[in-house]
């Protein structure tokens, strides 16, 4: 037997018993009114000669006459209506025939309501199996999906989880270049002043020995007395000995020049700082367009001759960041396009919110920067400008504060026309 | 399925009539039932009907007493042929023990026949039987149409297929004996090989065949 038929429990027409088809309760009337009709006793027997139902007395004497008519279940005898009467009941024949029409008919029409009823039952049982099957397919395949769902949720998030650590590597590979760059850049950086600066204060060391000299002479010939005008006289013959004139003048552009290298240092230092710790600093709510005004009112003194400033800012909403950093941002960018160009600079200065993000745009009709350097320019300490008028960690800073604020920092530039740096920031709708 | 019962030294038999729709299934009964005697056979039980059309089945059930003192009851059914009643169809063709195809002879009814033979098939696997291993003979019915197929064309047809193929008018009472007679062989030729008839319970093959197919002797 195969599968499909094993779930079939029902089965059209299987052989009855009489007792399956007539209950006692139905057969008792009939046999009733064969009592009232002069019938003795009444009975119905089953396949094995067992009454289903009885009804009537037999007498202590007198032997009855017997008559025992056959119940037929589709054609087949099944059982029996027996009857029992005195000798002189008068047409016991015919109401035994009467009996048995009436017994007959009701067992036949039982049986075929039964049957009825099981055809019913099997399609019921059948179309509640069909459900019960498809219920379950439908259970399977929701599982298998939800399996297949949760799986390539796992898949994903462990893909996710790779992925991350692969760029956390890859950022810190790249960190560790660039803070490689960086010590490189630096200690170029930081060496040439230092050079100078040492040797300045070499130079200013002998300077000061010839400045002490001059201040005993002048001591001691005062403690010994004499003519003022011979004490005069042998100071200035010393001093031009000396040349005190050229010592004092050189150390005061030594100095100064001292004091511009440790500024230089001190500037790098302080880049340095912000570059190393972006993550120490809060995030706070920055309003871009009042930071942007107050920072080109603040750079006016630097304008080139003749600039003109072009700007069309259009309010934005709070930008969340770590504010010193983005406004270093972008007064790094205004720096360079305001060094772009010594003279008659175009100065364009836009915000906008395009969709979900906010763009600022600085753009000049500077210099430009060379196609061949332009991948360079977020390298630390990489500069276009002549050695010593830039620091070459402008542009370094501006996408490292872009970058952690989750934005992008764009620059597109062509050699004489001019440059544009775009800096896009997510849209934060809630500061 | 074969229903035996060895102390009861019983044996129940079930013979379908399966085709499609009016093709004469239940008028292949009838003519049975009028034209075979009435002692080795019950009565027939038509349940439920609207307008003629079978909608749960016919029943009518046959004896024979083997001298072994083996009964066996053969039960004919029909089933009902109407599309929308496969359900009853194939709660019908459970266990049987053999079929009968009822097919309708008229030209137009050529993809009727082939539809309801292709669910014969489905359904018999539906319910765990496997049609090679059954007794199935074939009725081409309604001979006395015009419009129908010619014989030749449906023997040649069917002729591959190995079946018996009889050619019938249950309406005018011909073929209807030579089929049953046919599908009573196949089924006691199957019963006979999985219980050993003959040699278990003496139960002789013409015999057999002889008394559930006798014809009444008409006047
Ligand atoms: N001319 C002709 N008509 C027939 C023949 N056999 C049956 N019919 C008629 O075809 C009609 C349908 O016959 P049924 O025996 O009820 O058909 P069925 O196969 O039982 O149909 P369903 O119960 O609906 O499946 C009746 O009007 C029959 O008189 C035949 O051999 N010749
Ligand atoms: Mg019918």
């Amino acid at each position: 037997m195969t599968e499909a038929s094993s779930h079939i429990e029902f089965i059209i027409g299987e052989e009855k018993r009489l007792a399956d088809i007539v209950g006692k309760a139905e057969v008792e009337p009939l046999l009733r009114s064969a009592l009232k009709l002069g019938i003795t006793r009444a009975a119905l027997l089953d396949e094995d000669d067992l009454p289903l139902a009885v009804l009537g007395e037999l007498p202590e004497s007198g032997a009855p006459v017997r008559k025992q008519l056959n119940i037929l279940v589709e054609g087949e005898p099944k059982g029996a209506l027996l009857l029992e009467a005195t000798e002189d009941l008068p047409g016991f024949e015919a109401i035994a025939r009467l009996l048995q029409d009436a017994l007959q008919l009701t067992v036949t029409n039982n049986l075929k309501r039964m049957l009825t009823t099981e055809v019913h039952t099997t399609i019921v049982q059948e179309s509640y199996e069909q459900l019960v099957n498809t219920n379950r397919r439908l259970m399977e395949s929701e599982r298998r999906y939800r399996d297949l769902a949760r799986d390539l949720e796992l898949k994903v998030e462990e893909r996710t989880a790779e992925l991350k650590a692969a760029y956390s590597r890859l950022l810190q590979q790249e960190k560790l270049a660039a803070v490689g760059q960086l010590a490189a850049g630096m200690a170029h950086e930081i060496n040439t002043p230092l050079g100078f600066i040492g040797s300045n204060l070499h130079s200013f060391t002998k300077y000061q020995a010839r400045m002490a000299e001059m201040l005993e002479l002048y001591q001691r010939l005062l403690d010994e007395g004499g003519v003022l005008e011979q004490i005069a006289w042998q100071a200035r013959q010393r001093r031009q000995q000396l040349k005190l004139d050229f010592v004092l003048t050189d150390s005061g552009l030594l100095l100064e020049q001292c004091r511009e290298g440790v500024e230089r240092i001190a500037t790098i230092v302080a880049q340095l700082k912000g570059f190393a710790h972006l993550d120490g600093m809060e995030q706070q709510s920055m309003d871009l367009v009042h930071e942007l005004k107050q920072l080109l009112a603040g750079r006016a003194p630097q304008f080139p001759p003749n600039t003109r400033l072009i700007t069309d800012l259009q309010p934005l909403p709070p930008v969340v960041c770590r504010v010193p950093l983005m406004v270093q941002a972008f007064a790094n960018i205004l720096d360079n396009a305001l060094k772009s160009r010594a003279e008659g600079l175009e100065l364009r200065v836009s915000s906008a919110v395009a969709g979900e993000r906010l763009l600022i745009s600085i753009s000049d009709n500077g210099c430009g920067i060379p196609a061949d350097q332009l991948p360079r320019i977020f390298e630390p300490f990489f500069t276009t400008r002549p050695v010593g008028s830039g620091t070459g960690m402008g542009l370094t800073v501006a996408r490292e504060a872009v970058i952690g604020a989750g934005g992008a920092l764009e620059v597109t530039s062509r050699e004489g026309e001019g440059t544009v740096v775009t800096v896009c920031l997510p849209l934060t709708l809630d500061p | 399925m074969i229903e035996f019962d060895e102390q009861q030294k019983r044996l129940v038999l079930k013979l379908v009539y399966y085709g499609p729709a009016l093709s004469g299934k239940t008028t292949n009964l009838l003519c049975l039932h009028d034209r075979l005697q009435q002692e080795g056979r019950g009565e027939l039980m038509m349940l439920d009907t609207t307008e003629d059309r079978t909608i749960y089945f016919d029943l009518l059930p046959f004896f024979y007493v083997a001298p072994s003192g083996l009964k066996i009851k053969l039960k004919v059914y029909t089933v009902p042929g109407q599309v929308r009643h496969d359900a009853t169809r194939k709660a019908v063709l459970q266990r049987a023990d053999g079929v009968v195809f009822i097919a309708d002879s008229q030209l137009i009814q050529q993809g009727v026949n082939a539809e309801s033979f292709a669910n014969l098939e489905q359904n018999l696997s539906m319910v765990g039987l496997a049609i090679e291993q059954l007794p199935l003979v074939v009725q081409f019915n309604k001979q006395d149409l015009p419009g129908v197929v010619p014989e030749a064309e449906l023997r040649e047809t069917w002729g591959p297929t190995g079946l018996p193929v009889f050619m019938a008018s249950a309406l005018q009472g011909w073929g209807v004996l030579e089929t049953f007679q046919a599908a009573v062989e196949g089924l006691f030729d199957t019963v006979d090989q999985k219980l050993g008839l003959r040699e278990h319970y003496q139960v002789s093959r013409d015999d057999f065949v002889a008394q559930l197919v006798q014809a009444e002797t008409k006047l």
